[in-house]
């Protein structure tokens, strides 16, 4: 496995870990009346800018750690830069991502005109924005074994 | 993932250059490994600008390192 699809297991990794873990501790502060999502939108701005903190502190400590780990057992210290091909792998697996994103907007859309009460919209952001991240580095894998 | 209709000899001229190895090409040419080995066996067509840096190593004209058969590209055969 080459480092570029290692970072990638990573990557999904973090995404299966780290969003599952918040949404429920926030879904524990509000089993326990903290607040109310189902009513307060405000709140649901303040949960989601705590996310993006937490997010980005989590993933910066996961991968030092995935680094630390790769390079005593590959003991290759040097990060390889991306090259074209790197560059191309990302971009389709970016739009990738983008659709999945996309339809699960649109999932959302339809489900709030058919009446779905409105702090659905923003667990459908949380679920297919996981999705995406998931498609994005699960494509990343595919065209790295596939071809691009 | 369908194979690129462009066909390349590389890993013939990496031997005819002193049996290169695929990383000191790599090295040369300012990308990784990984992708060497991916145009060797096909499956990426690297860009016009690595092409003819590849061609400037092996100090050949880039058709003897890239061939295209017009005969491969057809609407449907891929």
């Amino acid at each position: 496995m080459t480092y570029q699809e290692k970072q990638n297991v990573v990557n999904i990794f973090s995404a299966l870990v780290v969003t599952p873990i918040y949404a429920w501790l926030v879904f524990q502060r509000q089993q326990h009346g903290q607040f109310d999502l189902r009513e307060d939108f405000r709140q649901w701005g303040i949960v989601f800018l705590i996310y993006i903190g937490i997010s980005i502190v989590a993933r910066i400590i996961i991968q030092i750690i995935f680094h630390i780990g790769n390079a005593i057992a590959t003991q290759e210290e040097k990060i390889p830069s991306a090259d074209e091909r790197d560059k191309l792998v990302k971009l389709k697996a970016t739009r990738n991502s983008y659709y999945a994103f996309t339809s699960g907007f649109v999932v959302s859309v339809i489900g709030l005109a058919l009446g779905m009460p409105v702090h659905w919209i923003f667990i459908a952001f949380v679920i297919f924005g996981m999705i995406a991240e998931i498609i994005d580095n699960g494509s990343q894998i595919y065209y790295y074994r596939k071809g691009v | 993932m369908a194979k690129s209709i462009v066909q390349n000899h590389i890993r013939r001229l990496r031997f005819e250059s002193g049996e290169m190895t695929q990383q000191d090409l790599a090295d040369e040419a300012r990308v990784s490994r990984q992708t060497i080995v991916a145009i060797e066996k096909g499956s990426y067509s690297p860009s016009l600008e690595l092409a003819f840096r590849l061609a400037h190593i092996f100090k050949t004209p880039l058709e003897e390192v890239f061939t295209y058969d017009p005969k491969e590209d057809v609407p449907g055969k891929r």
